[in-house]
C-alpha cells in the first residue's frame, strides 16, 4: 500500500526534525567540552575540566544540595498527599463531594504568577521567604490539583471486587489503601514521582522570587545568576548547565515511556 | 414478600447507606491535609491577589485604597500595551506553529511504520524534559554574535544577514519565538501520533472504498479526530505563552529596549523588583483572567464541533 518514495520520505522528514531538534543541544554539549572560552569548538583537547570548574566556581554543590533537598521533600510529599485524597475522591467518596472536587481542579488553571505576590508578601511577614520549608510547603499545596486528579482517575480504574474483598477480610480504611491499592497503582505512582520531581527540579520561578539568599538557592536560579557572571567563559557555561540537567536528563533515560505518556496525561496541568 | 422481609431488606439498606456516609467522613479525613495546604498556598492568596489590586502599594508602607485605577490606568501604559502586544507573536510562534507542524509531520508519519520509531520519539520529546533555564541559555548561546546561527549563515555565504539576534529591535521576539517552536512542535507531534493510532482502521479504509484522495483523508478523517488533542496542545502553548518568563528574564531581560518584555517580566518587576505591588496583582488578574477565557474558549469550540 506505501510506495517507497513514501517509505524514504518519511525517514528524511523525521530524521530532519530529529536533526533541527538535537542540534542546538549537540552543539552545546561539544561546546561544554572546548578548552575554548569564547565557545568556539576546539577538539584538540578536550576539557573535562570544564566541568570541574564550573562545579567549583558556580557553587554548584552548595545549589545542587538546596535543589535535592526541596525536590525529594517536595515529590515525597506531594505523592503521600496525592494518595490519599485520590483514595478519598476515587474510593471513599468526601462529604461535600460535588463542590470541593471541582474547587480543586480549578487549581490546575491557576497559573503560580497570580498567587505568588501574596504568598511572598506572606510568607516575608512570618519568616517563611529564604527557607526552603517554605518554598517546599509552596510546592506541596500547588501540587495536590494535579495529584489528586491523577490518583483519583487512578483507583476508579482498580476493581472495586479487590477493595470489597479486603473489606471482608477485615482491612481497615487505612491497611487497604497502603497495602493494597497503592502496590497495584504502582505505575501510576512511579509517573507521578517522576513528573512532579521534573516540576519541581526545573522550577526556576519560584526558587528565584522565595530564595533571595545567594547561600539558599536552587541549581536552577544558581546557574542563571553564573551564566550572567560567565558571559565570556562559554564552555564554564555550558558544563554548569549540563550538571544542573543531568538528574532530570537521567530519569528521563531510564523512564521515557512513563515520561512521555505521563506529561501528555499531565498536559492538563501547567 | 412478608412484612417481615421488607422491614429486613429496609434494615440493611439502611445499614449500608450508614456506612457509605460514615466512609464519606472517613474521606473527608483522608483529603484533609491536601485541602488545608492547598487553600492556604493557592485560594486564599488567590483571593488576596484580586483584593491586592485595588490597592496602592509599595510592599513596605501602608496601602491606599485606588479602587480600580490599577486597572484603568492598562490602557495609559505603553509597557502593557508592548507586553500584551509581544504576547501575540508568542502565541503564534509557541502555539500555532508547532501545532501545524506537529499535525502535518504527524499525519505522514503516520502512514508508514518507521524503524526505531522510539529513538526518535525520546529525542523529540526531550525539550519538554530539559529545565527551562538551560534551554534558555543553550539559545543564547546559539543565537550570540559569534555563535553557530551566525557562523553557518557566514559558512554558508549569507554573511550579510548575521546579527546579534537576541539585540536586535526587530529580531529579538521572533528569535525568542524560534525557541518555543524548536520546545513544542515535537511534544505536539508524540501528541498527535498517539491520538491517530487510536483512529480506528475501518475508517480510513471506507473512505478509500469510496475514492477519497489522501489530502480528503487528512481533512475528513483525521483531522477532526484530533480536537481534543488539538485543545490540550493549544491551551497548553498559548496559555504557556502568556506566561513566559524563564526565557525572557535569562535571555534578554526584556530588552533591547521594550522589545522582549511580556505581561509575567513585567509582573515579575512591578511585584518585586520596583515594587508597585497593586499594579503588579492588576497585571496578575489580568492574566489569569485571559487564561482561564482562552482554556473555556478553546473546550468550548472544540466541543461544540463535536455536535
Amino acid at each position: 500500500m506505501i510506495s517507497r518514495f513514501e517509505r524514504v520520505s518519511n525517514y528524511v522528514i523525521v530524521i530532519a526534525l530529529t536533526v533541527g531538534v538535537l542540534f542546538p543541544v549537540a552543539w552545546f554539549v561539544l561546546t561544554s567540552l572546548s578548552p575554548n572560552t569564547s565557545g568556539a569548538l576546539d577538539f584538540s583537547n578536550i576539557a573535562w575540566s570544564n566541568f570541574s570548574a564550573a562545579w567549583h566556581d558556580g557553587n554548584l554543590a552548595h545549589s545542587m544540595y538546596a535543589s535535592l533537598v526541596i525536590t525529594v521533600s517536595a515529590v515525597v510529599g506531594q505523592t503521600v498527599l496525592a494518595i490519599m485524597s485520590g483514595y478519598a475522591f476515587g474510593v471513599l467518596g468526601v462529604v461535600g463531594e460535588r463542590f470541593l472536587f471541582p474547587v480543586i481542579l480549578l487549581g490546575m488553571m491557576v497559573s503560580t504568577e497570580v498567587i505568588v505576590i501574596p504568598l511572598y508578601y506572606e510568607f516575608q511577614r512570618i519568616g517563611l521567604t529564604n527557607s526552603w520549608l517554605g518554598l517546599v510547603i509552596i510546592q506541596l499545596g500547588m501540587g495536590v490539583p494535579f495529584g489528586t486528579y491523577w490518583m483519583r482517575a487512578t483507583f476508579r480504574s482498580l476493581p472495586r471486587s479487590v477493595m470489597d474483598s479486603a473489606a471482608v477480610d477485615g482491612a481497615g480504611v487505612w491497611s487497604t489503601l497502603w497495602r493494597i491499592l497503592v502496590p497495584m497503582a504502582r505505575p501510576a505512582v512511579l509517573t507521578l514521582v517522576l513528573l512532579s520531581f521534573m516540576w519541581t527540579w526545573n522550577d526556576f520561578f519560584l526558587s528565584l522570587i522565595f530564595l533571595g539568599d545567594p547561600d539558599k538557592q536552587t541549581a536552577t536560579v544558581a546557574l542563571g545568576a553564573f551564566q550572567g557572571r560567565h558571559v565570556l567563559q562559554v564552555n564554564l557555561m555550558a558544563a554548569g548547565s549540563l550538571i544542573v540537567s543531568l538528574p532530570v536528563v537521567a530519569l528521563y533515560l531510564f523512564f521515557q515511556r512513563e515520561f512521555i505518556s505521563g506529561v501528555m496525561a499531565g498536559a492538563v496541568k501547567e | 414478600m412478608s412484612v417481615l422481609a421488607i422491614g429486613r431488606t429496609r434494615a440493611r439498606t439502611r445499614t449500608v447507606s450508614r456506612q457509605a456516609r460514615k466512609r464519606r467522613w472517613i474521606g473527608l479525613l483522608f483529603l484533609s491535609p491536601a485541602l488545608l495546604l492547598y487553600g492556604v498556598i493557592v485560594l486564599v492568596p488567590l483571593l488576596q491577589t484580586v483584593n491586592y489590586s485595588f490597592y496602592k502599594w509599595d510592599g513596605v508602607s501602608e496601602p491606599t485604597w485606588v479602587g480600580l485605577r490599577n486597572y484603568l490606568e492598562f490602557g495609559r501604559d505603553p509597557r502593557m500595551y508592548a507586553a500584551f502586544g509581544h504576547v501575540l507573536v508568542l502565541i503564534l510562534m509557541f502555539g500555532l506553529i508547532p501545532l501545524g507542524l506537529g499535525l502535518i509531520s504527524a499525519a505522514l508519519l503516520s502512514r508508514a511504520k518507521i524503524r526505531g520509531e522510539g529513538i526518535y520519539r525520546w529525542f523529540l520529546f526531550l525539550p519538554q524534559v530539559l529545565t527551562s533555564v538551560v534551554v534558555a541559555i543553550i539559545w543564547k548561546r546559539i543565537y550570540a554574535p559569534d555563535g553557530p546561527l551566525n557562523s553557518i549563515l557566514r559558512g554558508i555565504g549569507l554573511g550579510h544577514l548575521t546579527r546579534n539576534w537576541l539585540g536586535d529591535f526587530t529580531w529579538a521576539l521572533p528569535s525568542l519565538g524560534m525557541i518555543g517552536v524548536w520546545g513544542g512542535f515535537g511534544f505536539t507531534m508524540v501528541l498527535f501520533l498517539a491520538g491517530i493510532l487510536a483512529i480506528p482502521d475501518e475508517l480510513y479504509e471506507a473512505a478509500r472504498l469510496d475514492g477519497s484522495t489522501r489530502w480528503q483523508e487528512f481533512w475528513l478523517i483525521t483531522l477532526p479526530s484530533l480536537r481534543g488533542q488539538m485543545a490540550i496542545a493549544l491551551t497548553l502553548t498559548i496559555t504557556g505563552a502568556l506566561r513566559t518568563f524563564d526565557m525572557v528574564y535569562i535571555t534578554t531581560q526584556g530588552g533591547p529596549g521594550t522589545a522582549t518584555t511580556t505581561p509575567a517580566l513585567l509582573l515579575y518587576q512591578l511585584a518585586f523588583v520596583n515594587p508597585d505591588v497593586g499594579r503588579a496583582s492588576a497585571t496578575g488578574v489580568v492574566l489569569a483572567v485571559l487564561c482561564l477565557g482562552i482554556a473555556v474558549g478553546i473546550t468550548r469550540i472544540m466541543e461544540s464541533k463535536d455536535r
